[in-house]
């Protein structure tokens, strides 16, 4: 008999992150919904770009884009993992755990990247938005942080409820109260206090966040306080998320 | 190949596992040697699985040592788990992926990478040469616990655990599967398996250990506990046609109750 043999974490994660890609692809219909939505907001969105702005379209466009990647892609496929102990049968093998999810959130970076580029082109191509180049460097790196707070939304939800019937429910709660009262609540319709709430929210700090990276010369104090209040979003929720997570549903 | 007296490629001493207050496994110990199928027989909620779990490493526990080829499981659970290859009860794999891109995935994750020609030749060897691009899913059980056994063989490890393998499957898979289990000892590897099928213990298990409310209550081959016990009262009183059975000393020790 050989010797054992412990394979290289590298290899460990670059053999996992080649089965998360041909598990996302497999699932071409959730991604190309999580693609369109946004993007069938940016085009029906065309009138409002003229009066406010071709950032505010932009930035809710890849605001709602990040909450399907976060909060319905990563969040109920790891449950479902979890539930069907495809992550029980991952943790007998010699991998780490940190590369087991460490994975899952390289594919949700990549559909990030994706997501926003397709805005950009689409944006570009239908409404006629561009930004300097200094906006768009920034407006990629500002995703990660905004994708980032979703995903760790995701976590946290993960985290707290174990089974995947609960999850789904929630996750999808969610999701529709963050575009109903963030979309409403940010205009002003649902009131002055709605409208401070959802400014604060997490829904609200990553799309303004967003604009602001859109237009880097008007970045000022109330929008670094924001990246401030994302980063506290991701650490509290991803650190309860992790440390109530259990890798088995039973 | 012929058992090695010697050599234990599995050691557990003196295991415990709590959930809470409750005591799931006290003072467990045996040993799994070289070239040995050993079973693990225990009604349900014994602590069969508890044991299992905590020598794969899924569960952490605070009293006792578990030894895979050497290597403390707790303190080096890398080398353990590469150490060892395992087919859990209800075995998972991602829905979305055909056999080839599963045993893509777990040869790679156990550092044997292997080529489509490979994977042809292992699915050839299984008799699943056209199910490649087959989901797992859409395999029949028989042909998933074939495909299972493979990954947990893939890397040639020395210990490989087996949680209840034939549990589902008709006369001929069973009988197919053991056939596989004993090629599995011939290459010299130790396994470990759980079972509550009283036949495929006698068939396979050169030795068996009977663990009950968290406690090994006997440890031997098949037909030496058999003998050790057959005039227990116990036992006489549980035999059905007067020949004393396996299954008539696994009942007279573990008592008539329905466990659920």
């Amino acid at each position: 008999m050989e010797t054992t043999v412990i394979p290289k974490s590298s290899a460990v994660f670059k053999t996992l992150v080649r089965a998360d890609m041909a598990t996302l692809f497999s699932n071409r219909r959730s991604v190309v919904i999580s693609l369109l939505v946004p993007l069938i907001i940016l085009v029906s969105w065309k009138p409002l770009v003229k009066v406010m702005g071709g950032p505010f379209a932009l930035s809710t466009a890849i605001g709602i884009g990040l909450m399907s990647i976060g909060l319905m892609g990563y969040t109920l496929s790891v449950a479902r993992d979890r539930d069907k102990g495809i992550f029980q049968r991952l943790r007998v093998a010699p991998v780490p755990t940190w590369a087991i999810m460490s994975s899952r959130l390289f594919i949700q970076l990549v559909m990030i990247m994706i997501l926003t580029l397709l805005v950009f082109i689409v944006g570009y191509q239908y409404d006629k938005i561009t930004l300097s180049t200094e906006g768009y460097l920034l407006t990629f790196a500002v995703a990660v942080i905004g994708g980032a707070v979703y995903l760790s939304l995701g976590q946290l939800i993960v985290g707290l409820i174990k089974t995947a019937e609960t999850i789904n429910a929630v996750t999808r709660l969610t999701y529709f109260l963050f575009i109903m009262v963030g979309m409403f609540g940010e205009m002003g319709t649902l009131g002055p206090q709605v409208k401070e709430g959802v400014h604060w929210s997490p829904y609200g700090s990553v799309k303004l966040m967003l604009a602001a990276s859109m237009e880097p010369a008007k970045w000022n104090h109330d929008t670094t306080i924001t990246v401030w209040v994302c980063l506290g979003y991701i650490i509290v929720f991803a650190g309860i998320g992790i440390k109530n997570f259990k890798w088995n549903s039973k | 190949m012929a058992v090695d007296q010697d050599k234990y490629i599995l050691k557990v001493d003196g295991l415990g596992v709590t959930y809470g207050d409750f005591v799931a496994v006290k003072d467990v110990g045996f040993n799994v040697l070289q070239g040995e199928i050993f079973g693990l027989l225990g009604p349900n909620g014994a602590g069969k699985t508890s044991t299992l779990s905590a020598i794969e490493g899924l569960l952490k526990f605070k009293q006792g040592t578990i030894i895979v080829d050497g290597q403390d499981v707790q303190q080096k659970p890398l080398y353990a788990k590469a150490s060892m290859g395992v087919q859990l009860q209800s075995t998972s794999f991602q829905p979305e992926l055909n056999v080839v891109q599963i045993l893509q995935l777990f040869s790679g994750i156990y550092g044997v990478p292997k080529s489509k020609d490979e994977i042809k030749d292992i699915l050839k060897e299984i008799k699943l040469e056209d199910a490649g691009q087959k989901k797992f899913g859409q395999l029949s059980g028989g042909q998933q616990q074939r495909v299972s056994l493979v990954i947990a063989t893939i890397h040639n490890p020395k210990l490989v655990l087996l949680d209840e393998p034939t549990t589902g499957l008709d006369p001929q898979s069973r009988r197919q599967l053991w056939e596989r289990i004993e090629a599995i000892k011939a290459k010299g590897h130790a396994v470990l398996l759980t079972t509550h099928s009283m036949e495929e213990a006698e068939a396979v298990c050169d030795r068996i250990a009977i663990i009950d409310h968290g406690k090994v209550i006997a440890i031997d081959t098949p037909e030496a506990l058999v003998d050790k016990h057959r005039d227990d009262p116990e036992v006489v009183a549980v035999s059905r046609r007067g020949k004393i059975t396996l299954e008539d000393v696994f009942i007279g020790l573990t008592g008539t109750a329905v466990r659920d």
